[in-house]
């Protein structure tokens, strides 16, 4: 017996809004997260229990822009799109390229991998260490949320059943800064991190002017603190061994992983306390 | 009733929107040269074109892809790059148990198409969500890098 699924795919942003402000849908972007999580037999399709909203035809949803100096990127750019825009940062570029594999880049969106919320996400540690703002619309007008707020715990975000990220913004950056991604796995392409790392920092004159690092995969959501990353503000680069060591013991105590299928809570925490020295360690820091 | 272009012909289908391109076109069409593998994204067995763009059949709802140009394996096999691609897999031993290989033919033509002479790492890079059991991958890569210099282009 083929059961009856409701879904919809409109032309228009504002008719998919009023959908959502009549009923709450499951919205479905790429589709590469929730089509495994819904994952049936071979031949049935996914049982997902909402109605279905498509909008990753919506162009509304795909516009790179800059306005007032800050980057807006539509929630429905494809990890493809966002490495061919001009717009889109080097350093976010580069970590681009280390997540998935083409073809899911080819159909992954930047707005579904924050919706979906998952400990792990790949693009989480860079987006929380931009700063990044998520603009969600509704038929009743548009807010601003920061990704912190947004994400609240594994697959829970503070996201109202008529509303819809349709923006993710990177305020501007005063000056050059220095960004990295690490990301732990299994395998190089299409894995599920076990640890990943961004750091992000701004030197002027050698010393260091704002500073931020983003742990992936080893809690709830991202772990960053802001109390540890002011220690940092106005130190000389490199860094003596003792600050360094405080960083370090000082994320010792706030990162809790997990044992789970994909590896274990030591392993976690010890390549995630590596992957932060070894940024702080660094003699220089090149812009990029 | 979703409308769509597979392999050059528009066809339609009434199956649910959330099924899955792969089961559609296994099940439905009969096009059983792509194939599922895990059925997560990880393998690439089912990767097929849609607009011209590689992707993962098991992670498509067929309801996003209304109006949407597909083309699986079946679709390609007539062209000049498939001849090469073909005739270089089997001179570089690139073909052990086949399962695979309808979806490295598929990343193997993405790239090809997107950089005609790519570098041994752009290779690995093309093929890098596509998982072989057999091969080891160096046959492979050697068999994309043969069709890459006999096509010159293609």
């Amino acid at each position: 017996m083929i059961e009856k699924i409701t879904a919809y795919r409109f032309e228009r942003l504002d008719e998919t809004l009023s959908q959502l402000n009549r009923e709450d849908c499951a919205i479905i972007a790429g589709g590469t997260d929730v089509m495994v999580l819904h994952k049936s037999r071979r031949g049935v399709p996914p049982k997902i229990p909402k109605p279905i909203v498509f909008i990753n035809h919506l162009s509304e949803l795909k516009q790179v822009y800059q306005h007032h100096k800050d980057l807006h990127i539509g929630a429905c750019c494809t990890y493809s799109e966002l490495l061919e825009n001009p717009l889109i940062p080097f350093a976010l570029k580069n970590a681009i390229k280390t997540i998935a594999a083409p073809a899911i880049r080819n159909r992954g969106t930047l707005g579904g991998n924050i919706c979906n919320a998952s400990p792990a996400g790949d693009m989480l540690p860079l987006l929380y260490v931009y700063n990044a703002k998520l603009l969600l619309r509704s038929v009743n007008g548009d807010r601003m949320v920061a990704i912190s707020d947004f994400i609240q715990g594994p697959r829970q975000v503070q996201r109202f059943h008529n509303e819809m990220v349709t923006e993710i913004i990177l305020p501007f950056v005063l000056g050059d800064s220095h960004v990295v991604f690490e990301k732990v796995g299994n395998r190089n392409a299409d894995t599920i991190a076990k640890v990943s790392f961004a750091g992000f920092v701004r030197i002027s004159k050698d010393r260091i002017d704002d500073i931020r690092f983003a742990f992936g995969a080893v809690g709830p959501t991202m772990v960053r603190s802001i109390d540890i990353e002011k220690k940092l503000i106005g130190k000389t680069i490199p860094l003596a061994d003792a600050d360094i060591a405080e960083i370090v013991a000082a994320f010792d105590k706030i990162i809790r992983p997990i044992d789970d299928q994909r590896s274990t809570a030591a392993y976690r925490k010890t390549v995630a306390l590596h992957l932060l020295r070894y940024f702080l360690s660094m003699k220089q820091y090149q812009p990029n | 009733m979703i409308k769509f272009t597979l392999n050059g012909r528009t066809v339609e289908t009434d199956a649910p929107a959330t099924a899955r391109l792969l089961d559609l076109l296994r099940d439905e069409f009969e096009l059983i040269g792509t194939k599922e593998g895990c059925g997560e994204g990880e393998c690439g067995a089912c990767s097929v074109f849609v607009n011209n763009l590689l992707q993962n059949s098991c992670l498509i709802p067929i309801g996003s892809i209304a109006g949407a140009d597909i083309q699986t394996i079946e679709g390609i096999i007539e062209t000049e790059q498939f001849k090469i691609l073909d005739e270089s897999y089997s001179i570089a031993g690139g073909v052990q148990c086949g399962y695979c290989i309808p979806g490295m033919i598929m990343a193997s033509a993405a790239l090809l198409s997107e950089n005609p002479h790519p570098s041994e790492a752009e290779i690995r890079e093309g093929i890098s969500g596509n998982l072989c059991r057999c091969t080891g991958y160096n046959m492979i890569v050697e068999a994309i890098n043969l069709a890459a210099k006999k096509g010159d282009g293609l």
